[in-house]
């Protein structure tokens, strides 16, 4: 299961550069929609957070068992 | 004891925040003051279990969280400053161990005395150069509980390579104490200590005027006593307690993709994440939200999310013959299962003001899982949430 790990990886990688290549440089004056506030990666960090924290507190990948900052989860 | 995400996931959505500087400029009402002030208040409720299946104390966990962040500028801008403290209140009983009936079917023993703990967690983060192409954020968090405390470092960067890719990569280190509560009377280890190395890198790209997408890779590395020290196992005759390997190591990849609908105030957003780790686990998480504004400073934001996940290769609920298994947990996060959440928030902004509200709705059951083994995860949990926000911007 192990040896498919970094081909998965490295497929999400390549299919991201992928898109990368296939772009044309957009100029400042032509990123009005992208400076929107709904556009940002998280609009809502504080509500992000406090998300983030519940998922990994009750699901097994990354922090509900072994997180690092703060809590083992044991509950 | 809570669990957190780890620092450098936090780190990575932190430096996702801050992939596209030159784009996230003024946007949200309160965003245009020099310092942004929020609180968070949240009510988490499990459901109960089916009293059929359960010995013990059916009402799990209730967990009243309060967040307030500060994020500010300083030195003339040249520094951005970002203050959380975060106090929570848990109470419930939890999963404890499994049994098995007389027809070899799953009992869930859930713990007899009620839980009640709190934690309170302040994170500091300094960004150098706040607000453009590139900078540096350095962050320390520190996290206690009655039985639990953890400190983390963390440093990263966010470099814009040419007009459409920025690269951000970093690391944190955690060392976290475990001090179990009744170690002596319920045989538990009398304190432990863990350690998490993690690295993280991503690439956000501008692929056109309405979408960016961006991808990350992150890879953690936990060594230490990683076994829950409250949690026991049914095994063979007799019950003991569980025990987990002192080592894991897991990676992830990342890809986030937003898209603006600018015509009709709109945006889309689609979140996918796969992670694998040394134990067996792997998991994939989809998640979509539709940003909807409807003038006058309203907004509406309806968001599901899909994660599913298969089981840590010694996850079991019980162990009849044991044949000298080294490792075994009944730990319902550790099984198979998929989930379902469904969330609806309500935005409205007054001037400088903005107050949000929000519910969700999260279901899991073994059914719902792509793959991974057929053991039944018999604790598994849903639970409702709602939030309620205030953010408030000053100069």
């Amino acid at each position: 299961m192990h040896r498919k790990l970094p081909g998965r990886i490295l497929a999400l990688l390549a299919l991201a550069l992928l898109a990368g290549c296939a772009t044309t440089p957009v100029q400042p004056w032509e990123r009005a929609r992208l400076a929107r506030w709904d556009m940002r990666w998280d609009p809502d960090p504080a509500q992000a957070a406090l998300s983030q924290h519940t998922y990994f507190s009750k699901e097994g990948s990354n922090g509900s068992v072994g997180a690092a900052g703060g809590g083992c989860g044991c509950n | 004891m809570t669990s957190r995400p780890s620092a450098s996931l936090s780190a990575l959505l932190a430096a996702a925040a801050a992939l596209l500087p030159t784009l996230q400029t003024k946007a949200a009402a309160t965003d245009d003051a020099d310092t942004h002030a929020s609180y968070r208040f949240s009510e988490y409720d499990e459901d109960s279990l089916a009293p059929a299946s359960v010995i013990g104390d059916g009402q799990r966990y209730r967990v009243l969280s309060q967040q307030l962040d500060l994020d500010t500028r300083l030195a003339s801008g040249t520094y951005g400053l970002k203050l959380d403290a975060t106090h929570e209140v848990m109470s419930g009983s939890s999963p404890w161990y499994v049994l098995p009936n007389a027809n070899g079917r799953p009992i869930q023993v859930l713990s007899g005395a009620t839980i009640r703990d709190h934690r309170s967690a302040l994170t500091a983060a300094l960004t150098q150069n706040p607000g453009t192409s590139t900078n540096n954020t350095y962050s320390a968090s520190y996290s206690v509980e009655r039985d639990y405390r953890a400190t983390a470092l963390g440093a990263e960067r966010s470099q814009a390579l040419d007009q459409a890719l920025t690269l951000g990569y970093g690391g944190s280190f955690s060392h976290d104490e475990i001090n179990p509560t009744d170690a002596q009377a319920y045989h538990r280890i009398a304190d432990a200590t863990k350690n998490t190395a993690s690295a993280f890198a991503s690439l956000g790209w501008v692929l056109n005027r309405s979408e960016v997408l961006q991808a990350g890779i992150q890879l953690n590395l936990e060594n230490g006593y990683l076994t829950d020290p409250y949690k026991l196992f049914s095994y063979g005759l007799s019950v003991t307690r569980e025990q987990r390997p002192d080592r894991r190591v897991e990676a992830a990849g990342l890809l986030r993709y937003r898209r603006s609908f600018a015509q009709i105030d709109a945006s889309l957003h689609l979140d996918y994440r796969y992670a694998q780790d040394s134990w067996g686990l792997h998991s994939h998480t989809l998640e979509a939200a539709w940003y909807q504004g409807f003038g006058d400073g309203w907004r509406v934001i309806p968001a599901l999310r899909y994660y599913s996940q298969a089981a840590a290769r010694f996850y079991a609920p019980f162990l009849i013959d044991p044949a000298g298994q080294r490792y075994y947990s009944s730990d319902y996060r550790l099984g198979t299962f998929g989930a379902f959440s469904t969330s609806i928030n309500l935005r409205k902004a007054f001037g400088r003001w903005e107050f949000s509200l929000g519910a969700e709705r999260y279901h899991s059951a073994h059914g719902l899982a792509l793959d991974g083994s057929d053991a039944p995860v018999p604790a598994l949990v849903s639970f409702t949430r709602v939030l309620a926000g205030l953010d408030f911007g000053f100069d």
